[in-house]
């Protein structure tokens, strides 16, 4: 993760996309120059909407929402706001990719329970996810500037979770799916949508074509709803992002976090709390793009003064060798054959 | 009171310095005629920051029925899809 050149702000190096230093040192992303909206007006207008739609819906199905859970520490805290601070009944839901750590699942046991709350796991065939990662590490499966916040095998598995908590949702008549994503990691304008399924099929439907050229018709399974489902189910639900809209620090959502019981994993890299391949993840990535999937996110919560400079550099160096080869192991990934995009 | 007529090139102009800014690619790099999710400039998330981005700088609602791609399917249709809904 080394980099020739990084802001002397933030942490974005010099291979991030259309990066330019001043004379200082300072990028221009922290001179302001990029990224169109302002978080602070956008995150004002994202509160008063989302507390208006919980309170136009809360209490008319089952369930309120569906909260994606996947025993981190963003989405434990996420699940906490939505159970306390907004009163809403939940179902919780985790997508086991076959690397979550061992403590990532003893702490969606125990926050669970605290919570009294339902909960369902759902585990794709082994095989088709190593499939999936490795087509992900190995081939240009999505656009590259799609990829400067998440890494791609990061992306082909929130796919399969944003797909089976949307199906989910149909299926139950659920208005809300909540899932914990920072700023930093989504834009300040997708805090809160429609989560219209037909719209954003045609824009997937070639990663979804190629994938299926890969993979066979299981990707069906994982990755597309069915017009039955759909026809049955007049009203997609919103998709909610409740952590944008929260002003806490890391240590700050541990604090919180930890009377439900939730622990650190040990056997993580230092930008996850659930997910065994994450460092795999972020070595794929910086080696075919030359800079790491988490230097946006990080760099926005030092400019939000939410994370120092210090933590992030340290953060983003904690790569764990052993996850790296234990992951290339398990999927049969060469790293000669991890080439450089062009 | 003056009334602000608003043509599409001003639209087009505004619309490509957000696509530039937002989704870090040059001027350049995007063809007005074609797709912006074909061509590789967005992905399905691109789509939800274009119709917001609609909804605040233009301060219409962009409902359910209007994501399609005959309003969403290149700059062309975006720009024609902002002014139809400014001017009728």
């Amino acid at each position: 993760m080394e980099a020739n050149k990084r802001c002397i702000k933030c942490i974005l190096s010099d291979k991030f996309p259309k990066i330019k230093f001043d004379e200082h040192g300072v990028c221009n992303f922290c001179n302001n120059e990029l990224i169109y909206s302002t978080d602070a007006e956008q995150i004002n207008k994202s509160v008063s909407e989302i507390t208006k739609l919980f309170d136009d819906f809360r209490g008319k199905s089952d369930y309120d929402a569906i909260v994606c859970y996947s025993g981190g520490k963003d989405s434990t805290y996420t699940l906490k706001l939505a159970v306390e601070k907004y009163n809403l009944k939940v179902l919780s839901f985790t997508l086991d990719n076959g690397f979550i750590s061992p403590v990532a699942f003893e702490n969606i046991n125990r926050v669970t329970n605290k919570l009294g709350i339902d909960h369902i796991t759902y585990k794709p065939s082994y095989d088709f996810m190593k499939g999936l990662y490795r087509m992900s590490s190995l081939e240009s499966l999505y656009n590259p500037s799609s990829l400067t916040r998440i890494s791609a095998n990061c992306n082909s598995c929130i796919s399969i979770v944003n797909i089976t908590a949307l199906k989910y949702a149909l299926e139950k008549e659920v208005p809300f799916i909540l899932a914990g994503f920072t700023l930093g990691q989504i834009p300040a304008n997708t805090i809160y949508y429609k989560n219209n399924y037909k719209f954003f099929e045609e824009s997937r439907r070639p990663v979804i074509e190629k994938m299926k050229n890969k993979l066979g018709k299981n990707v069906s399974t994982y990755l597309e709803i069915s017009d039955s489902l759909l026809s049955k189910s007049p009203n997609y639900p919103y998709n909610i992002n409740l952590l944008c809209v929260e002003d806490i620090t890391e240590n700050e959502i541990i604090e919180q976090i930890l009377p439900l019981g939730w622990k650190k994993p040990k056997d993580v890299d230092g930008c996850s709390t659930n997910c065994k391949l994450n460092a795999f993840n972020n070595f794929v990535h910086f080696k075919r793009y030359g800079y790491s999937p988490y230097e946006l996110e990080l760099s926005h919560l030092i400019r939000k003064k939410l994370l120092s400079r210090e933590e992030a550099i340290e953060k983003l160096y904690d790569q764990p060798q052993d996850q790296i080869n234990n992951a290339m192991l398990e999927l049969k990934v060469d790293p000669a054959h991890i080439l450089p995009f062009n | 009171m003056s009334t602000t007529v608003i043509t599409k090139t001003e639209i087009q102009n505004e619309l490509m310095e957000f696509l530039c800014r937002q989704f870090l690619v040059e001027t350049e790099d995007i063809d007005i005629t074609k797709s912006l999710v074909d061509t590789g400039i967005i992905d399905s998330m691109g789509l939800i920051e274009i119709a917001s981005y609609i909804s605040k700088k233009y301060e219409f609602k962009v409902e359910e029925q209007h994501m399609n791609r005959d309003n969403f399917g290149s700059v062309i249709k975006i720009v024609d899809f902002i002014y139809r809904v400014k001017t009728s």
